[in-house]
């Protein structure tokens, strides 16, 4: 994988286009295909030109790897107060000047579109607009899903496993199966939470690595941050983590300290992702009361919740509100520089690296980020540091308000939901991990002892700006795995899994490694197991009653 | 086509690059915009536009276009000249404007396809 970048200077018509030009000349020398190419040198020179027209400075990014190639232009510049009437065919605010020059005739973003594989455009009015253009190398087949839709990085250490089966059991969507004594992920299924790995007891769930089974290699837009350095930390970097990994240490370790060693390490500006959760509920509230959407409403906390809605409650997609998750807000907030964002779960990491293709954007996991700065811990004075303060502090609760943590009872309340039983409440909290994002089993042993650390060292909050960020791409329903490309084999195999199904002992304990029987069924036709695998068939002469 | 046989027939002049003489070319499109010159722009296409800009020229570079012909008899820029011969463009200036150098260029449509905006 290679990443090229190239500075675009805004109101320059002269030297307008060399970015794409020194581009191409790199690509050239790949030997990249002529269809790819006229493609990516559409799509580039109109970004470039939206840099030119209207910004005052930008830069563009270019990723490729075998299967893509990666496009990104980010600008510094007024933003686009109304995406959907820029992306309309005719549509332009470009000067009198651009417009002599044959530009402005409101084709630029549409072609950018058009000539795209994917296409995804975020903009904040008074700050900047970001694009980004992804072209798939291969032959495009209109017929298949989107590619680089899988939410969860999560990675899997199979030495560790004992193949104990509880992963399988606590993972919401059945994404989990254990063969023989290693597990087994289905990445269309995942969706990024930590239930597995808050129920190993053996460590074998982490996220960001690169192991993730060999059906997921090369399917995500790989997050940034696996391989990058992260010392030493650039002068101008922001850190943006969850309060849980302040409070994540032992005992001895208060959240002062944790956060005075990070600023040793050299980040000098450090933020909450908390910040972004509050602006977020704050416009959420605000938006609840407007009559604007179907109530409850609930806003993306939790990019796991949201991934759950989209694949198990696709009927509460229309809910879901349309703002950035706090993680990726975070990622937006600072435009030209560094920014250091740490996950604390697979869907955090994920959502947090599809936000940029830039070097500008690192994701760590909290294990990362531990490892830069437990050296500082062991340098320190056991006296707690009085380090500049961070934001944070709470919001009082609202009433009519529903908060539900931990995956057992978020997937109860979003199935009262479905069942409408619950109109009178008008806001969902939902978070996946147990207690919040302080929950996730990569920060910290337990919620509670770190909530009990927290309380017992606050960091004293500071005013914060962070402001929630409106969503341009839409939700959609996903569809996990499919059976097959063909409808009418799909429709088959569904009847062959439902036969199979009812054939079973119906125990559902797992030892055939799935699940529950329905999976196993499904596992079965689909090729992923043998239907031996089930100890308690009626052939293998065991009582099933 | 080739470019040259193509100039002889609207009475353009030609400017040529260095290497674009032995083009061929398929295809002329006519338009006045930009995004929409980006869109037809291929490697068999010339262009044809009442635009007259230093980004013509990087549009085909970008995008492999033989030749661009300006119309109306415009004097094309010395940059643009000079940046075509470094690209291997050829630059055309056809005497009349760009709808009668269509009609002109449609005349012969056998050998040549031409499309508008």
């Amino acid at each position: 994988m290679i990443t090229l970048s190239y500075r675009i200077q805004g109101g320059d018509f002269d030297s307008a286009g060399l970015a794409t030009r020194k581009l191409k000349e790199q690509l050239s020398k790949i030997g990249i295909g002529a269809p790819v190419m006229r493609r990516a040198m559409i799509a580039s020179y109109e970004a470039e030109m939206n840099v030119v027209i209207h910004a005052r400075t930008g830069t563009l990014w270019a990723r490729l790897d075998e299967e893509k190639l990666d496009l990104e232009v980010a600008d510094e510049g007024p933003g686009i107060p109304d995406v959907q009437l820029a992306l309309r065919e005719g549509w332009s605010t470009a000067s009198s000047q651009a417009r002599q020059m044959g530009f402005g005739a409101g084709l630029g973003l549409p072609n950018i579109r058009k000539n795209s594989d994917l296409f995804d455009i975020e903009t904040r009015v008074g700050r900047g607009t970001r694009i980004r253009s992804t072209i798939l190398l291969g032959a495009r087949d209109e017929g298949d899903a989107p590619l680089l839709n899988v939410p969860g990085f999560l990675s899997l250490d199979y030495r560790r496993c004992r193949a104990c089966l509880r992963c399988i059991f606590a993972c919401p969507t059945a994404a989990l199966r254990v063969h023989g004594s290693r597990p087994v992920l289905l990445p269309e299924l995942c969706i990024g939470c930590t239930a597995c790995a808050a129920e190993c007891g053996d460590e074998v769930f982490g996220i960001g690595g690169a192991d993730t089974g060999s059906s997921h290699t090369g399917r995500t837009a790989a997050p940034r941050g696996s391989g990058a350095e992260l010392l030493p930390v650039p002068p101008d970097a922001v850190l943006v983590l969850p309060r849980g990994f302040l409070a994540g240490f032992p005992v001895n370790d208060s959240p002062a300290r944790v956060l005075a060693a990070l600023q040793d390490a050299g980040f000098a500006d450090i933020r909450l992702v908390e910040e972004w959760e509050q602006a977020l509920r704050r416009e959420a509230r605000t938006f609840a009361g407007s009559g604007k959407m179907p109530l409850p409403l609930i806003p993306p906390f939790c990019p796991a919740v949201v991934a759950l809605v989209e694949s198990r409650f696709p009927s509460l997609i229309p809910h879901l509100g349309r703002w950035l998750s706090p993680i990726e807000a975070a990622g937006e907030e600072f435009p030209l520089r560094p920014v250091f964002l740490v996950a604390a779960c697979g869907a955090q990491y994920s959502a947090a690296g599809r936000t940029s293709l830039t070097d500008r954007l690192t994701v760590l996991t909290p294990a990362r980020l531990a490892e830069a700065v437990l050296p500082g811990l062991a340098r320190r004075p056991a006296a707690a540091s009085t380090a500049s303060a961070i934001a944070g502090g709470e919001p009082a609760p609202d009433p009519r308000e529903l908060a539900a943590t931990g995956v057992r009872h978020v997937m109860r309340v979003l199935s009262e939901a479905e069942a409408g039983a619950l109109d009178g409440a008008t806001l969902l909290d939902l978070s996946l991990c147990d207690g919040g994002c302080a929950g996730s089993p990569l920060l910290c042993a337990d919620p509670f002892l770190a909530l009990h650390r927290w309380q017992r060292g606050p960091i004293s909050a500071a005013h914060s700006d962070a402001a929630a960020v409106p969503r341009q791409k839409p939700y959609a329903q996903r569809h996990g795995v499919r059976l097959d490309k063909d409808m009418g084999e799909a429709i088959r195999r569904l009847a062959r899994i439902d036969e199979l199904t009812r054939a079973l002992p119906g125990r559902e304990c797992g030892a055939c490694g799935a699940p529950s029987c329905a999976a196993f069924a499904e596992d079965v036709v689909m090729g992923r197991a043998d239907a031996d695998g089930c100890p308690h068939r009626p052939e293998h002469g065991e009582e099933t009653q | 086509m080739k470019v040259k046989e193509l100039a002889g027939l609207i009475d353009a002049r030609l400017h040529l690059g260095t290497c674009s003489e032995d083009s061929e070319i398929a295809r002329v499109h006519a338009s006045d915009t930009m995004s929409d010159l980006i869109e037809h722009a291929a490697p068999d296409t010339l262009l044809l536009t009442t635009l007259n800009n230093n980004q013509l020229i990087r549009v085909a570079e970008l995008l492999d276009v033989p030749g661009i012909c300006l119309v109306s008899g415009a004097d094309p820029r010395p940059e643009l000249l000079a940046r075509a011969r470094e690209t291997g463009t050829a630059i055309l200036v056809s005497p009349t404007g760009l709808e009668e150098t269509c009609r002109l260029l449609e005349a012969c449509s056998g050998k040549l396809e031409v499309t508008r905006a």
